[in-house]
């Protein structure tokens, strides 16, 4: 007999899950008195590439119908965003396919965008160990001519700085906290409180949030959307795969000689046994011609309990291939997110009444080609059409605006590449033989239908990960506090918590807590004994809310407006 | 004839200390400019002259009294501006802290005046003050004169020192004020101490820190032993405040204190970054730490691996014996 929450007498941490019942906290209806209530035409919770691209797309068509613009009011368009500004908590690697940007501003010249310029060059190599490794042709979905080197953060600044000209009220240091629901139509969100203490108790500068009511209602949560991930259990728009996600952890750095290429690698330090379950790779891209943005992503359905992504990326950094580029350089940004990798099968229904879901909240990325910011954008773009053309017949039924997305470029492309994570629960080298079938076939093979399993369902074992891992020197390798210190995370000590994870758990869990988290926040008490119960101490102000732990068995939830990570390139 | 008006904030019977060393620089600066320290004092019933007579010791030779709700900015902006209306003051001084910022910059506001925050020294040359304040992160200081009839000063936390002088006696004047109607919308709810007041490490020569190395919260006892011994305080890391074993006032590093002592002795700190930038100006550095990896080695001038529960009590005797006590 397994004992609870294990099995084959490994933890299972969906046996574990956070104290948190999502609809009935996170959704609900207005609470204000009505002469207190905030109204504006439409709100979009987000003011990343997916909600910026959709406040600057109906304030176009806005712009060109002043008889609706004045029916929506003294704010027509309002965009929530917890960080200090937009993009305080964008992060990606990044390459840029150009479509959105050309479609949404067709009057600015490539020349114009915030970009470090089009890819110059590429190179795909094979790490076989950590001092050997191989260049490889190009794999299909790793082309990238044409496509334009940023920085996420950087875009989602340009893009809020023209939506502002273009007249949206940006809330920023604004969390969105439960979803508005009224006779079964969302109807807008509540914005956090501020000012709580350690125990949500009220402390002298505390201000109540405020309802926030909306014609319609973008959730443009990103990765993990808060409010996305109760507004799919309070409307059923979950399809039948469950989302799956990775754990992207990145740094930028300056360097002495300019990079000439991007370049993206498989295999070391990944172990390529099926059994530890570890899927992902790296990049290292070139911003100008004295900085590189370097990062690892791997998947969370990962196996081995001391499976740290961070770390997996410092050890990569060890490769004389890969600190030949970095030599005499130095770190002057780091920052982590997750990313959903579900693609095609796991993404949700994206529209409710009087409410649509944009870009990575919705789950559009594209996983072979490590592309996600031009569908985010398009997504924003289809929104703002489909809510201005129903706003404008005077109805709140967005229901098109889903069989738009999958009509798009968003939904033929996932469609083409679905089963692309699936096959690697196989092990690296049989799952790349499926996965290049299915580039090579556009999709046909191997046709069907291949189901993802939730993360947190993935059994965990002690697999001797972190002998690999090496001392940070802080010179070239670096420890996890370190790295929260250079986001700008200055969260105050006496906030509440905002992540919910069970507090007496098994070690195994805990410790895969510690081992996952890329900012310090979960610890496993050193006092604690023997495999029974620990107590894990919650770090929560280093938090840099990259959300791996929603999918590793906990649940994050907006921290107070403001709070965490002010990224500013990465 | 330059006089100096001072704004003295009162609690429960007692002057603010940094009100009283403001009302002992107005008397200084106006000694040698010729002219007079005069107070302003906001407040209801409880300003008996007895009380306000007491600001004679500090130097100040004229106290207005103001009838209105104390510890709030705009109503004292409102009794400021009558009285130097009615009687030409030059400069208004105000100690450190918040309220005075507020009724500083709204004084300036209300008359034109130039306004300079967080001076920390004030001097006369050529019969003007001129009021010196760090700038770029305490690395350069500025120095502010002033062009109109009013100058409005604004010192630093605990810049002026209180100090008692051979005062004359003091003439108390009430002051009809008006208040504005905006100066009557805040009230007064409740006032309590700020947290952590009255623990000071940032004065202290000897700080002994602890952080989660002591293992629990009662580790702390040998640590105060150890700082007694030197005649230093203890300070604490954040994850020990946070696990509820040292108060927040005692906190060290990028959300908490930051502090150069002479001595720094660090026991059971891992040193991470957070915690680096809150001391690494102290002179020396004195780690103990079990884990010879520990970070805080590569900053310390002294290093030490070993148990801190064995070496501090044996420090602490080491100590003592040495200073004879």
């Amino acid at each position: 007999m397994a004992a609870a929450g294990s099995r084959n007498g490994l933890v299972v941490p969906a046996a574990f899950p956070p104290p948190v019942n999502p609809v009935q906290e996170f959704v609900g209806p207005p609470t204000d008195p009505e002469d207190e209530r905030i109204e504006v035409g439409v709100v979009i919770v987000g003011g990343g590439p997916a909600g910026l691209a959709c406040a600057n797309r109906l304030l176009q068509l806005l712009a060109e119908d002043e008889a609706l613009a004045t029916g929506l009011g003294e704010v027509p368009v309002a965009v929530v965003e917890k960080g200090k500004v937009c993009g305080a908590h964008n992060l990606s690697g990044a390459i840029m396919r150009p479509s959105a940007m050309k479609e949404l501003f067709p009057a600015v010249a490539p020349t114009d965008w915030p970009t470090y310029g089009e890819v110059p060059g590429e190179a795909v190599y094979l790490m076989l160990t950590g001092k050997q490794s191989v260049r490889i042709p190009t794999p299909p979905p790793f082309k990238n001519h044409g496509n334009y080197l940023i920085s996420v953060a950087e875009l989602s600044r340009w893009l809020a700085d023209k939506a502002e000209e273009a007249g949206a009220y940006l809330l920023t240091e604004t969390s969105a906290a439960k979803l508005l629901v009224d006779a079964n139509r969302v109807v807008g969100i509540r914005s956090g409180d501020k000012g709580r203490g350690k125990d949500g108790e009220p402390l002298g500068n505390f201000e109540p949030g405020s309802d926030v009511l909306a014609k319609a209602t973008v959730l443009a949560e990103g990765t993990w959307g808060h409010l996305t991930g109760a507004a799919i259990r309070a409307f059923d728009l979950g399809t039948e795969d469950a989302q799956v996600w990775a754990l992207g952890v990145k740094e930028v750095w300056e360097v002495p000689t300019p990079l000439t290429r991007v370049i993206h690698t498989l295999g070391w330090p990944l172990r390529t046994s099926a059994k530890y379950k570890e899927f992902g790779g790296s990049w290292i891209y070139p911003m100008g011609d004295d900085k590189v943005s370097i990062g690892f992503v791997a998947g969370l359905d990962y196996a081995d309990v001391e499976f740290s992504v961070h770390d997996v990326l410092q050890q990569f950094k060890t490769h004389p291939r890969i600190r030949g580029i970095l030599e005499g350089g130095k770190r002057i940004a780091w920052g982590a997110k997750a990313i959903p990798e579900g693609g095609y099968w796991a993404m949700p229904k994206l529209a409710a009444p009087g409410m649509i879901i944009a870009g990575d909240s919705g789950g559009m990325v594209n996983v072979p080609e490590l592309k996600g910011i031009h569908y985010a954008m398009h997504s924003g773009i289809l929104a703002a059409e489909h809510i201005y053309g129903q706003l404008k017949a005077n109805s709140t039924d967005f229901s098109s605006y889903d069989a738009a997305v999958h009509d798009s470029v968003i939904g033929t492309d996932l469609y083409r590449t679905r089963n692309m994570k699936q096959p690697f629960a196989k092990g690296f080298f049989v799952g790349g033989a499926i996965v290049n079938a299915m580039v090579a076939t556009k999709g046909r093979l191997p046709g069907g239908h291949w189901k993802t399993h939730p993360d947190k369902d993935q059994p965990m074992f002690r697999g001797g990960r972190a002998k690999g891992y090496p001392r940070p020197d802080g010179k070239y390798t670096f420890d996890k506090l370190s790295s929260v210190y250079i986001t700008g995370n200055e969260t105050r000590d006496d906030a509440p918590n905002h992540i919910r994870v069970q507090k007496e758990v098994p070690r195994e869990l805990a410790e895969m807590w510690q081992w996952m988290c890329p900012a310090g926040v979960y610890e496993v008490p050193e006092d604690a004994e023997g495999d029974g119960p620990v107590d894990v101490i919650v770090n929560y102000t280093n938090c840099v809310q990259c959300g791996a732990i929603t999918a590793k068995g906990g649940r994050l939830t907006t921290p107070e407006g403001g709070d965490g990570p002010l990224y500013q390139i990465t | 004839m330059s006089n100096i008006l001072v704004y003295v904030l009162h609690y429960e019977g007692e002057f603010n200390k940094n009100s009283l060393g403001a009302v002992s620089e107005a008397a200084r600066l106006a000694s040698e400019l010729g002219g007079e320290a005069h107070a302003v004092v906001v407040g209801e019933g409880d300003l008996t002259d007895e009380f306000l007579a007491g600001l004679g010791r500090y130097g100040a030779t004229k106290v207005y009294r103001a009838k209105g709700p104390e510890g709030l900015a705009q109503p004292v902006v409102d009794a400021m501006a009558k009285v130097i209306e009615d009687n030409g003051h030059a400069y208004a001084l105000f100690g450190g802290g918040l309220l005075g910022f507020e009724i500083g910059a709204g004084l300036a506001a209300r008359r034109k005046a130039g306004v300079t925050m967080e001076v920390t020294e004030v001097n006369v040359d050529n019969g003007e003050l001129v009021a010196s304040r760090p700038i770029l992160q305490d690395s350069m200081v500025s120095e502010s004169r002033y062009k109109g009839d009013l100058g409005v000063i604004i010192g630093r936390l605990n810049a002026f020192e209180a100090a008692e002088r051979n005062g004359a006696s003091v003439a108390v004047e009430d002051v009809d004020v008006e208040l504005s109607p905006w100066s009557t919308k805040a009230t007064m709810v409740q006032r309590g101490e700020q947290r952590g007041a009255d623990v000071n490490i940032e004065d202290a020569d000897v700080l002994i820190a602890g952080g989660r190395g002591l293992g629990k919260p009662e580790g702390f006892e040998q640590l105060e032993e150890l700082a007694g011994a030197f005649g230093g305080a203890v300070a604490a890391t954040r994850a020990v405040v946070d696990a509820g074993w040292f108060p927040y006032a005692g906190q060290i590093g990028q959300t908490g204190k930051t502090v150069a002592p002479k001595l720094y002795l660090a026991a059971g700190i891992s040193g991470a970054i957070q915690h680096k930038v809150g001391m690494q100006n102290s002179e020396n550095i004195v780690a103990i730490n079990k884990d010879s990896n520990a970070p805080i080695f590569e900053f310390s001038d002294l290093g030490i691996v070993g148990d801190l529960n064995k070496i501090v009590p044996k420090l602490t005797e080491a100590v003592r014996a040495k200073k004879g006590s």
